[in-house]
């Protein structure tokens, strides 16, 4: 291999873990349920892509700047995540994760649905910040707009954190996803801490949503699926409610797809990816970085 | 005085309606389903075929309708079933349609449903042992080459992506002689594209251009960074894109990104729709793409704006519905089919032969060759993106 | 009515891809591998009545053999991951065996026919049924039988013992085990017996629709065959069939008349089953009401 080759790999390598950054966002909004409710939302990609969709609507009626566009997506994911919670959780025993489980399956069909139905499928133009901005080290050449979704990833990361650890919300949402039957009684509203964690779970999911929209330059239906698999694993072995596991997992996630296609070619790579993952699970079940886990 | 007032009025109503009973009785309906998917990312190609279907019905019905093997007039009436892009929900939906007084099914719009779907029919006609479904289907969208043949009762009205590739190399080398090298770049794992990159690939050496290499991706992948470099390091005069609107837009950004400037590119048939347009005219511009359908005659013209009136948009696929319509209009009025409840297998049966033996039929830019493989051989010219809209960019003389 | 005989063979290959799933759902493990089994089910029994010219019950049973083989080999490391990680897992697995389709080709030349898998495109011209001359009546008791074994097979299990002991496992593992249950051979046996039930019918499904891919066998079909025992519920196998009869027959093919309302109506009436009867159309207290009704003039002559 030669140093063309080698060049090439680790710009390779470069530029996926910098598009993992997408991957990583999304992995904090599925942690941050799952760690919160214990349970899985299946429709969290579908919303977040359904929430950037729904921000092309502003431009439809003014020529927005496109951080108006992502504010909007922002938005928009919080709103999708409330009606979520409400039509697919709220009403739903908490001693049936199945029944949620299939819940928010036919909530990313219908959110699917409503995409194709008013877009009849057809990818859409979504804009970008940076698009044009490369950072040149060397040979190497780094997107900026993708570093910029980096960037936005790690403030994410700072304010959930914050969230979680400094405020009383973040200490009424610990609570309840440790000892619900506790904080109950101690006058902690648990209708309440969920849907605001759904709400903020779905701002983040927003959030990504439109970053994906502008790494990729385009949205398509065709995203919400091989999205949700990649959130999940991303979100696995990260660790099930780690934030920083979820960025650390994403950016690596993002680098080996793309490694693993510069040596082996695209259709091997998915397959090299999920082998991979199945022996992580077996060999590391808690992720990179394990939660402290509670009594089961 | 009341009794009479209701009596009278009976008698009206009875009077009208066995006048309009007796009109009815001359006007006839034939109902024609299509199928196709109206569900998922294909959604759009479902849609323009119920468009185009129904455009060319009321087409033909302004004109007096379809004469039957009886002497009388009737109306086409179009009804279209969703399949969803599934090959399960395909042989359902044919075998509903099957099951009702239909002669003929037009359909369906993805490769695959297609495959399955050919394959439960009758494979040879005649054959007692083969306990497959004896219905003719005519395809108007899927694509994938070849699929015609594994089933006498299967028809196409698509596009020869073989014939269309070799004109189009051939015209580049004469127009270009000073073009050597290609790249390729291909949509792994939606057959289409793959099947279609093997034509233009082969046709590219049998031009003589030298294939520097391939790029491969997936139908939903989101980053092609190593496919372009590698595409930039082989630095080919031409790049051939096999892929559908969502990742040929992909990846023509990224060479955008990367700096990567062939000096002719070609793309997929299927990309020469408004979705390419929509995603990425400016990187797109002077792609050049062969098609079969453009509005440059006025049949053309007119089909697009009657297509349009039904919700739809006329393309290459959407035409080949339309085209179709007229292709039954006339096998109905050869075939004298009947289309009587007592004469269903028997106008199946008729619309076959008649369909099987049409050498030649009308095609909006020209006529339509049919091989005795029942595929289609039509006329086509080449569009390039330009300004944000597909302009023709050559017509080759057939 | 040949309509309807295809809906009914539809029902029944859906039902035995969901009876997959209920199996190892029962030990409480949410399994999205299932449609990986089906797919080695489908191509194992379509090489060989194509490429080996086998008749088609010995090639269902070697694909069921096959298939459950590697459900076994499957089973044991997923007894090391739980919850959500069992559920990407499998979902890895699962793609693992669509990929390796996607890139399996083994052709081999008939005149001037190339039969076999071939990569993407898919393996074609899986004609046995049409072939053999079995009319769609034929195709249909034929599965309609299999499934009958099947479920009286899986009903039977659950009256006796194992059943018992499944539920155990499934209901509270800690528990189970204190009582001297062996978890693993419990564990182990539900994947194998769902990777069989999964490789009987992919090895039917690959010959009524004549043609597979890989993109068949992902993560919709996945979900679909867990859908299926949790939208119908755990309780017994007819909940299964019930939640198959009310997605195929109801839902997709039902509501046709609705044009394209239905699609939105899917994922919408999936969410309201869910939440007026979170545990399954057909839930213990629906079957207790049930017996009730049927059996009570019983109880109350005998008394």
């Amino acid at each position: 291999m030669d140093l063309l080759d080698l060049i090439d790999a680790v710009q390779s390598a470069a530029d996926g873990i910098l598009f993992g950054a997408t991957y990583a966002l999304l992995g904090i909004g599925f942690t941050l349920i799952f760690g919160v409710m214990h349970k899985i939302n299946l429709s969290y990609a579908a919303a977040s892509i359904g929430a950037a969709y729904a921000s092309l609507l502003v431009l439809a009626v003014i020529k927005a700047p496109a951080i108006l566009v992502f504010l909007i997506a922002a938005a928009a994911g919080g709103l999708i995540g409330g009606l979520v919670y409400l039509i697919g959780f709220r009403f739903i025993p908490l001693a049936n994760p199945l029944a949620t489980l299939m819940s928010t399956v036919g909530l990313l069909l219908l959110i699917d649905e409503i995409i194709v139905h008013t877009t009849a499928g057809v990818p859409l133009n979504y804009p970008a910040l940076f698009s044009d901005v490369i950072v040149r080290a060397g040979p190497f050449g780094l997107r900026g707009d993708l570093m910029f979704v980096f960037a936005l990833g790690c403030v994410c990361m700072v304010v959930l954190l914050l969230l979680l650890y400094r405020t009383r919300l973040g200490l009424a949402t610990r609570a309840v996803s440790q000892q619900p039957t506790a904080s109950k009684l101690c006058g902690i509203s648990t209708t309440q801490v969920n849907v605001l964690t759904f709400v903020i779970t779905g701002v983040v999911g927003g959030i990504a949503g439109a970053m994906t929209g502008a790494a990729i330059g385009m949205l398509s239906p065709l995203l919400s699926l091989p999205l949700t698999v990649k959130g999940l694993i991303v979100t696995v072995i990260g660790g099930l409610g780690s934030i920083p596991g979820a960025i650390i997992a994403g950016l690596i996630v993002g680098g080996l797809e793309n490694v693993l296609q510069y040596f082996r070619g695209v259709s091997e790579r998915d397959l090299y990816i999920m082998l991979l993952l199945f022996a992580f699970l077996v060999f590391r079940p808690g992720g990179i970085f394990a939660m402290p886990t509670g009594r089961d | 005085m009341r009794k009479v007032s209701i009596a009278m009025a009976a008698m009206v109503a009875g009077a009208a309606l066995a006048a309009s009973g007796a009109a009815s009785a001359q006007e006839r309906t034939v109902k024609i389903t299509g199928f196709g998917a109206k569900s998922g990312v294909v959604r759009v190609f479902g849609v323009n075929s119920e468009a185009a279907l129904k455009a060319a019905a009321e087409e033909i019905n302004k004109a007096g309708g379809v004469t039957l093997g009886d002497g009388s007039k009737a109306k086409f009436s179009i009804d279209f079933l969703d399949d969803r892009c599934n090959a399960e929900e395909g042989i359902s939906v044919v075998r509903r349609i099957a099951s009702s007084e239909a002669f003929v099914a037009v359909g369906p719009t993805c490769s695959n449903v297609a495959e399955s779907l050919f394959g439960i029919l009758q494979k040879k006609v005649g054959d007692a042992s083969d306990s497959g479904l004896q219905f003719p289907i005519i395809a108007d969208v899927a694509a994938k080459g070849g699929l015609a043949k594994i089933s006498e009762w299967a028809f196409r009205n698509v596009p020869s992506e073989f014939e269309m590739y070799k004109s189009l190399m051939a015209w580049v080398k004469t127009q270009h002689p000073d073009l050597k090298t290609i790249y390729g770049g291909v949509e792994k794992d939606f057959a289409h594209s793959n099947a279609t990159y093997g034509v233009m690939k082969a046709q590219a050496e049998g031009n003589g251009f030298q294939v520097l290499g391939t790029s491969e991706w997936l139908l939903n992948d989101t980053t092609f960074s190593t496919q372009v470099r590698d595409m930039k390091r082989a630095n080919a005069d031409i790049v051939a894109i096999s892929a559908h609107p969502f990742t040929t837009c992909g990846v023509l950004k990224e060479m955008d990104r990367q700096g990567v400037k062939p000096k002719l590119l070609i793309g997929l048939t299927s990309s020469s729709s408004i979705e390419t347009l929509q995603g990425c005219a400016k990187q797109a511009e002077g792609i050049i793409i062969p098609t079969s359908f453009a509005p440059v005659t006025p049949e053309a013209t007119k089909a697009a704006e009657q297509v349009a009136k039904f919700g739809g948009s006329a393309d290459l696929h959407s035409a080949a519905a339309y085209e179709i319509m007229f292709i039954l209009k006339d096998v109905i009025e050869r075939q004298k089919i009947m289309a009587k409840p007592d004469t269903v297998q028997a106008d199946r049966n008729k619309m076959r032969e008649g369909l099987a033996a049409l050498k030649e039929t009308k095609g909006l830019l020209g006529k339509v060759g049919r091989t005795a493989d029942r595929e289609a051989i039509k006329p086509f010219l080449y569009v390039h993106a330009k300004d944000g809209s597909w302009q023709v960019l050559h017509k080759p003389a057939t | 009515m040949d309509f309807y005989l295809g809906l009914i063979q539809i029902i029944g290959v859906h039902t035995l891809l969901g009876l997959s799933a209920y199996c190892v759902l029962l030990t409480g493990q949410v399994s999205l591998a299932q449609a990986g089994f089906f797919a080695i089910g489908a191509y194992v029994a379509g090489m060989l009545t194509v490429l080996a010219q086998w008749p088609l019950i010995p090639a269902l049973g070697a694909s069921a053999v096959v298939a459950g083989a590697v459900a076994c080999a499957v089973g044991f490391p997923a007894l090391r991951v739980k919850g959500l990680m069992l559920v990407v897992a499998t979902v890895a697995f699962g793609e693992a065996v669509r990929l390796f389709f996607f890139n399996f080709t083994y052709q081999v030349q008939a005149g001037n026919l190339h039969l076999g898998p071939h990569g993407a495109e898919g393996f074609r011209q899986i004609r046995y049924f049409p072939q053999n001359g079995w009319s769609t009546f034929d195709v249909m008791l034929f599965i309609w039988v299999v499934v009958a074994l099947v479920m009286a097979g899986l009903w039977w299990l659950d009256r006796s013992r194992v059943g018992t002991v499944l539920r155990a496992v499934g209901e509270d593992e800690l528990a189970a085990q204190s009582s001297g249950i062996n978890i693993t051979a419990v564990k182990v046996s539900a994947m194998t017996i769902g990777g069989v039930i999964a490789g009987i019918g992919g090895g039917i499904f690959a010959h009524y629709t004549t043609h597979i891919e890989h993109a068949q066998f992902g993560v919709v079909l996945a979900t679909f065959a867990i859908a299926y025992p949790i939208l119908g519920g755990l309780s017994n196998v007819f909940g299964t069939l019930l939640a198959v009869i009310f997605i195929q027959g109801f839902l997709i093919e039902g509501l046709r008349f609705m044009g394209d309302w239905r699609n939105l109506l899917f994922g919408g009436l999936i969410v309201l089953a869910m939440n007026i009867r979170p545990r399954g159309l057909l839930d213990a207290g629906a079957v207790q009401a049930l017996s009730r009704l049927f059996f009570s003039s019983k109880e109350r002559s005998g008394a």
